[in-house]
């Protein structure tokens, strides 16, 4: 009699303590895990602008920094420097925004006036002016941004490249 | 395997061993119901820990983040509200369950030779737990933590020669700023924390080691006798309480939704500070002590009452358990706790019939749904306060205060000779103006208007139409703006007020648009234009205010009532686009780089 009381305290000493401590972590695990289902740091714009088109002149590769804001959990930093564009204006006014990180590691690329191609310091990597690779140990040609205009403003998307 | 593994531990650690003569305590006397406080006070010291390290994960320690850290925590994270709440609600639990636990064990005289240091210990404990409520109040940097610790730290203050240097170190400066967060943050996760544990062990020892003293009414014979094992016989009953305790909580946290934050600390503000509930007893003893016997409620009293506590166990030497042996104690201790209920009452009670702490209850409360709308779109680094700075509610509002205020009333607060502003642009106070224009929180006298003499019904469907105009009306009623609008077109509203057209103009205002953003504006930029009040205007024209100025004006007055929106809540949240980290060609690159 004793002993099945016994048994029975403590399957249900078990059985209490186990709800308790799932009901415990389980909120837990999920305050816990909020980084994984949330984006935590993040832009605040689609698309950035950088300009007015007459910024730019024709046919000259020009370097812009990209100015705009961004979200970190609970603060928001205004004015940010984000990086910079090479930004390419064609003879039909539409644009060519390519990023200053060669696609081999990342070091800047600069723009040679005088052979008029983009060139990594790092590794001798060679782009065209439509950065598409010519030489060099990059696996691809320079990355590029979307862009659109809008009342002669020239927008990019910063967030994602091709 | 699990077998070989265990016994490969245990050959070298003994746990099990020690583990199995933790669990097989003898409980002499049986186990009993009444013993369960000490253990539910242990699992809401490890819920407290639990959950307050998960919260650390998230809170930032200094003055211009610790609002934004709480603030994301509450109202960004899928569970932060909840484990925020348990910790809140869990701290008040554990203060009213350590105060049962004091009364149980002096009841039961379980603090008489040889277990005098075992209730010492307790006391210290009391005293810790206090420590935590003072120091967990005010890291959210809200303004009721704020306000309220600073009566904490000028209470040091009062304590005779060393208390200036107390308050001082406290603060981690002369005034309240980071110091003050990293040292209280410090005291409350490190310090306070690690002395609890040190007590709590020694409090435990002492209690394994002395054993429970039962209910004086036990034998000798049974106390003797009777034994239980602690496991599972104690432990059952002290895990039915503890899923009680913690179920218990949950529903406090469901129902009133979590703890509170309010609005970011503002230095120059002046909130009405209130301490945790626990406190209140103090704060009210204060009352009564001023001037010169300010002392006497700050260190005297206070100070005379934990004496008594520590003393007790040697001043009360009879061994017996029977109360009625223990009378004068008995006086003493409920008569003590007969005191600080009544002055917790006294000042709750208080509070609640003072006009001034409610209007500043509800004050806060609209502040503190302000600021956590105003904070979803981010809080700038210089901290939670410079949400308002770009808020038009309180720019206009500051405006009001400068420009508008000597004439209107709002809230029991401005001058009396034009129309009263409390609830302005409501459903009431529409409804109570064409119900009686000449009433002395309208026009008075000097209204031209006379009162609609329709049902309640009536009135409040012409309401209905007058605001549906707007555009920013919550909640509208179609049904009612239809009835609404045929009244006031066909009955006698038409015939002094012009609807409609904008540029028309009878004798009384032009009611097209009526309470819009622009109507508002155009009014307030010049009253006495023949489309308003004409010749009859007595309202000054605040032409010199700029757009931005009047916007925050119109929103200021947008925001004096429910029933309206404020246009800048219609703009969408602060939109998420690109995330950093996942799609900058850098980090892209240096993965490429690793592979």
């Amino acid at each position: 009699m004793e002993n099945s009381r016994r048994k029975f305290l403590k399957i249900a000493s078990h059985a209490l303590g186990g709800t308790l401590a799932a009901g415990v972590v389980a909120p837990l695990i999920g305050l816990t895990v909020h980084p994984l289902m949330k984006e935590t740091v993040y832009g605040t714009e689609d698309f950035i602008s950088i300009g007015r088109v007459d910024d730019f002149p024709v046919g000259v590769p020009t370097k812009t920094t990209i100015t705009s804001s961004k979200m970190d959990a609970w603060n928001i930093f205004e004015g940010l420097v984000m990086g910079s564009v090479w930004v390419i204006r064609k003879e039909d006014n539409s644009l060519n925004v390519f990023s200053v990180n060669c696609p081999h590691l990342g070091c800047g690329i600069n723009w040679g006036e005088d052979v008029r191609q983009f060139l990594c310091p790092c590794h001798e990597g060679v782009f065209d002016i439509n950065g598409r690779k010519i030489s060099g140990p990059a696996p691809r040609d320079l990355y590029s941004f979307e862009t659109k205009i809008e009342n002669n403003n020239v927008l990019i998307k910063f967030g994602s490249f091709t | 395997m699990a077998n070989k593994l265990g016994e490969w531990i245990e050959e070298r650690t003994g746990l099990s061993k020690l583990l199995k003569a933790a669990l097989d305590e003898p409980v002499h006397g049986g186990a009993k119901w009444s013993y369960i406080f000490g253990s539910g006070l242990v699992f809401l010291f490890i819920l407290q820990a639990v959950t307050g390290i998960i919260m650390t994960s998230y809170y930032s320690p200094s003055s211009t983040s610790a609002w934004g850290s709480v603030y994301y925590l509450q109202y960004k994270t899928s569970f932060g509200w909840f484990v925020r709440g348990i910790h809140h609600f869990g701290s008040s639990a554990m203060m009213i369950l350590a105060l049962v636990h004091m009364f149980q064990v002096f009841i039961f005289g379980a603090y008489k030779k040889p277990r005098e240091l075992n209730w010492i210990s307790g006391v210290f404990l009391l005293l810790l737990l206090a420590g935590f409520g003072l120091t967990g109040y005010l890291l959210p940097w809200d303004q009721k933590g704020y306000w309220a610790t600073q009566v904490a730290t000028n209470i040091m203050g009062t304590i005779p020669v060393i208390g200036k240097y107390i308050k001082i170190l406290h603060q981690g400066g002369a005034d309240y700023g980071n110091f003050t967060i990293t040292r209280f943050y410090t005291l409350h996760v490190f310090l306070l924390p690690l002395s609890l544990v040190f007590f709590l062990f020694i409090h435990i020892a002492l209690f394994r080691k002395h054993g429970v003293t039962p209910c004086w009414k036990m034998s000798k014979e049974v106390l003797k006798n009777r034994v239980d094992p602690f496991w599972p016989d104690q432990i059952f009953k002290d895990a039915v309480f503890a899923v009680g305790i913690y179920a218990a909580l949950a529903g406090v946290v469901f129902w009133t939704g979590g703890a509170e934050l309010e609005a970011p600390a503002d230095p120059a503000s002046n909130y009405l500070a209130r301490p945790e509930w626990y406190f209140l007893f103090l704060f009210q003893l204060l009352k009564y002590c001023q001037g010169n016997f300010l002392i006497v409620g700050t260190v005297i009293v206070p100070a005379l009452a934990l004496a008594f506590l520590f003393v007790l166990p040697f001043i009360d030497r009879n061994p017996s358990l029977y109360p009625s042996k223990r009378a004068p104690f008995f006086g003493a201790v409920f008569s003590g706790l007969a005191g600080v209920i009544a002055l917790t009452t006294l000042a709750i009670h208080h509070d609640s019939q003072d006009i001034h702490i409610i209007h500043q209850r509800e004050e806060a409360e609209k502040q503190a749904s302000r600021a956590v709308k105003l904070a979803s779109k981010g809080i700038p680094p210089a901290g939670g306060m410079s949400i308002f700075l770009n808020d038009p509610v309180y720019l206009g509002e500051k405006i009001f205060k400068e420009s508008c205020i000597g004439c209107h009333m709002v809230r029991g607060e401005g001058g009396e000779n034009s129309p009263d502003f409390t609830n302005f642009g409501s459903r009431e106070w529409v409804a109570g103006l064409l119900k009686n224009p000449k009433d002395k929180k309208y026009f008075g006298e000097s209204g031209a208007m006379p009162p609609t003499k329709l049902p309640d019904e009536s009135i409040l469907d012409i309401t209905e139409f007058l605001l549906s105009q707007s555009g920013n009306l919550l909640n509208i009623n179609p049904e009612r703006v239809e009835r609404g609008k045929e009244l006031a077109l066909k009955g006698n509203c038409a015939i002094c007020h012009p609807f409609g057209n904008k540029e028309m103009k009878k004798v009384a205002p032009n009611l097209t648009d009526y309470l819009s953003e622009t109507w508002l504006k155009e009014f307030i930029r010049n009253p006495a234009d023949p489309r308003f009040y004409g010749a009859r205007n007595k309202m000054p024209a605040f032409d010199k205010l700029t757009d931005r100025e009047l916007d925050a004006v119109v929103q200021y007055l947008f925001n004096l009532s429910k029933d309206r929106a404020l246009v800048s809540e219609r703009e969408e949240d602060g939109k998420k686009t690109y995330v950093f980290g996942l799609t900058s060609p850098r980090a892209i690159i240096d993965f490429k780089g690793k592979s």
